[in-house]
C-alpha cells in the first residue's frame, strides 16, 4: 500500500505542477512506482509538462463516472518503463465534475498499485482544493519567497491542519533567487519557515532551464547538474526518508563570476 | 405632615453627592429633583456624583435624570453610582471575566473567538483574526487583527510578546497600524494596547499595564 501526497500552494503560479512533475520523475528515478494525478480539472497542465499530452485517451472524470477503468486512463511515461504514470484531468468540464468522496475512492485504489500517488492540486481553496486533499495522507505546500505566496501558503496550511487524517504539512520554497535573498530583497528561507512554522522539506533554486525543460515536455530533474534539479532530487530523497543536508546558497551562486573568482584564487 | 426628603445633597471633598431615594416612584423623584436643582443656591459649576442606591435605571431613565440636573447651569454630573445592575449586564460581565486558551498558530483567514478573555499561545499571522469579549493576551507575535472588548468593554486590552498587528480594535474603536502612526515602536516587544480616556488607542510597555488597568488583576492576597 503506497502513500498519497498532495502538492498544494493556495496561490497560483508558484510551481505546483512543475514540482509535481519533477518530484514524480525524481521518485521514479529512485526506482519507485509513481502515479501522478492531475486534479486541475478544466485547466490541466501536468500532461504538457511531462510531454504526455498526445497520449491521453481517458481522463479523471471518465474514471470517476465509470466510463472506463483506472488503468485504461493512466498514461505511461515511456522513459521510465513501468514506474511513472499520469492520470490526466479532464479539460472539457470543471472542478464540480468530481466530489471529495469519489477522489478518496480513486486515490485509495491507486495506492494499492503504486508506492507514491502524487496529487497535483489546483490553485484556490474551493472545490478543486477540497477534492485534491480528500484522498491524501500527506501534504506538501509549495511557496515562493514572495509575501503574497507566503500569505496564501499560511491560509492553506491552516486549512490542511484542520483536515482530519492528514499528517502535518511540509514546506517547499520554490524559485529562490539567491542574489535577491542575500540582499534582503525577498524573504529568506529562515523568515519563511519561522513565519509558517512547519517543517521545511526543501528549497529549489530559480533556474531558466526549468521553463525550457517544461516547454520541451521533459522535467528539469532529468538533468543531474541543474541546480533546480538537485533541489528536486534532494526533496525526493527526503520523501523517501533519507536525511539530506539543505542545499547551500553559495553553491548555486558559483555562476560566471564565481568561476572567474575561483580561477584567480587558485 | 412633613414629607420625607427624596433627595439629599451632601458636600464632600470630591464635590457634591446627590443621594436619590430608591423607594419612591420615578416621576416623584424627577419632580423633586427639578425643584431642588432650580432652587439651589449654587454658584459657579460644581461636579455632582449621583448615588442611585438600589434603583435600577436604564439608559432612558438616566438620560432623564441627567437632563433635569443639567437644566441648572451650576451642576455637572461626574459619576453615577448604583448598587444594582441588570441580570443581562451581570451575565455579560461574568462571561467577560472567563478566560479561554488557544494553543497553536492562528493562520491567515482563521478567526479565533472567545466571549471572555482570550489567551493565545502561538502567533497570530497576517490576515488572521482574534476576537474577544474581554482582553487578548498573546504569547507570541500578533501580525494580524486583534479585537478586544468586542461587546463594548472599553477597559479591555491587547497584550502580546510581539505586537505588530495590522489592525487593533478595542470596543468600537479601530486603529490601522500604518507606518505613519507615531505610537508604533521599532521593536514592538512586550507591549500592550489600550483605549485612552480620549477614545484613542494607545500602545505602551507591558509593564505599564498594572498602572493602566489595575482592575484586570484577579489575584488577591499578599505575599
Amino acid at each position: 500500500m503506497g502513500e498519497a501526497i498532495v502538492i498544494t500552494s493556495g496561490k497560483g503560479g508558484v510551481g505546483k505542477t512543475t514540482t509535481s512533475a519533477n518530484l514524480g520523475t525524481a521518485l521514479a528515478l529512485q526506482g519507485k512506482k509513481v502515479c501522478l494525478v492531475d486534479t486541475d480539472i478544466g485547466l490541466r497542465n501536468l500532461d504538457v509538462i511531462l510531454g504526455l499530452e498526445n497520449r491521453i485517451i481517458y481522463d479523471l472524470v471518465d474514471v470517476v463516472e465509470e466510463r472506463c477503468k483506472v488503468h485504461q486512463a493512466l498514461v505511461k511515461d515511456k522513459r521510465f518503463e513501468d514506474r511513472l504514470f499520469l492520470l490526466p484531468a479532464a479539460q472539457t468540464t470543471d472542478k464540480s465534475a468530481v466530489n471529495p468522496e469519489q477522489m478518496k475512492k480513486l486515490v485509495l485504489e491507486l495506492k494499492q498499485d503504486y508506492d507514491y500517488v502524487l496529487i497535483d492540486c489546483p490553485a484556490g481553496i474551493e472545490q478543486g482544493f477540497k477534492n485534491a486533499i480528500s484522498g491524501a495522507d500527506r501534504a506538501i505546500v509549495v511557496t515562493t519567497p514572495e509575501i503574497s505566496a507566503v500569505r496564501d501558503a499560511d491560509r492553506i496550511i491552516g486549512l490542511l491542519e484542520a483536515e482530519e487524517g492528514l499528517e502535518p504539512p511540509k514546506l517547499i520554497i520554490n524559485r529562490i533567487r539567491s542574489g535577491m535573498m542575500e540582499s534582503g530583497e525577498t524573504l529568506d528561507v529562515n523568515e519563511i519557515t519561522t513565519h509558517l512554522s512547519i517543517d521545511l522539506l526543501g528549497i529549489v533554486m530559480d533556474d531558466q532551464n526549468v521553463i525550457s525543460a517544461s516547454n520541451k515536455g521533459e522535467p528539469v530533474v532529468m538533468d543531474p547538474t541543474n541546480p533546480a534539479a538537485i533541489g528536486y532530487r534532494n526533496i525526493a530523497r527526503r520523501i523517501l526518508g533519507e536525511s539530506v543536508p539543505l542545499m547551500t546558497m553559495e553553491k548555486s551562486k558559483a555562476g560566471f563570476f564565481g568561476k572567474i573568482k575561483n580561477m584567480f584564487s587558485k | 405632615m412633613t414629607k420625607s426628603q427624596l433627595i439629599t445633597i451632601k458636600g464632600t471633598k470630591d464635590g457634591l453627592v446627590l443621594r436619590l431615594d430608591d423607594h419612591c416612584a420615578f416621576t416623584e423623584l424627577l419632580g423633586e429633583l427639578k425643584e431642588k436643582v432650580q432652587s439651589s443656591v449654587l454658584e459657579g459649576v460644581s461636579e455632582v456624583q449621583l448615588h442611585l442606591g438600589h434603583r435600577y435605571c436604564d439608559e432612558k431613565d438616566m438620560n432623564k435624570i441627567q437632563s433635569v440636573i443639567h437644566t441648572s447651569p451650576h451642576l455637572r454630573v461626574s459619576k453615577v453610582h448604583s448598587d444594582v445592575i441588570s441580570l443581562k449586564e451581570c451575565e455579560r460581565k461574568l462571561i467577560e471575566k472567563q478566560s479561554e486558551t488557544y494553543i497553536g498558530i492562528v493562520r491567515s483567514g482563521q478567526v479565533v473567538k472567545a466571549d471572555g478573555d482570550l489567551v493565545i499561545i502561538g502567533d497570530v499571522n497576517q490576515s488572521a483574526q482574534v476576537i474577544a469579549g474581554g482582553s487578548i493576551y498573546v504569547l507570541g507575535r500578533v501580525k494580524g487583527i486583534a479585537h478586544a472588548g468586542a461587546q463594548g468593554n472599553k477597559d479591555a486590552v491587547i497584550a502580546a510578546s510581539w505586537l505588530e498587528a495590522t489592525h487593533l480594535k478595542i470596543a468600537d474603536k479601530i486603529e490601522i497600524m500604518t507606518d505613519e502612526l507615531t505610537i508604533l515602536s521599532e521593536q514592538p516587544e512586550m507591549e500592550c494596547a489600550y483605549l485612552q480616556k480620549n477614545g484613542q488607542i494607545a500602545i505602551d510597555r507591558l509593564q505599564e499595564l498594572r498602572y493602566l488597568r489595575p482592575d484586570l488583576a484577579t489575584f488577591k492576597g499578599g505575599i
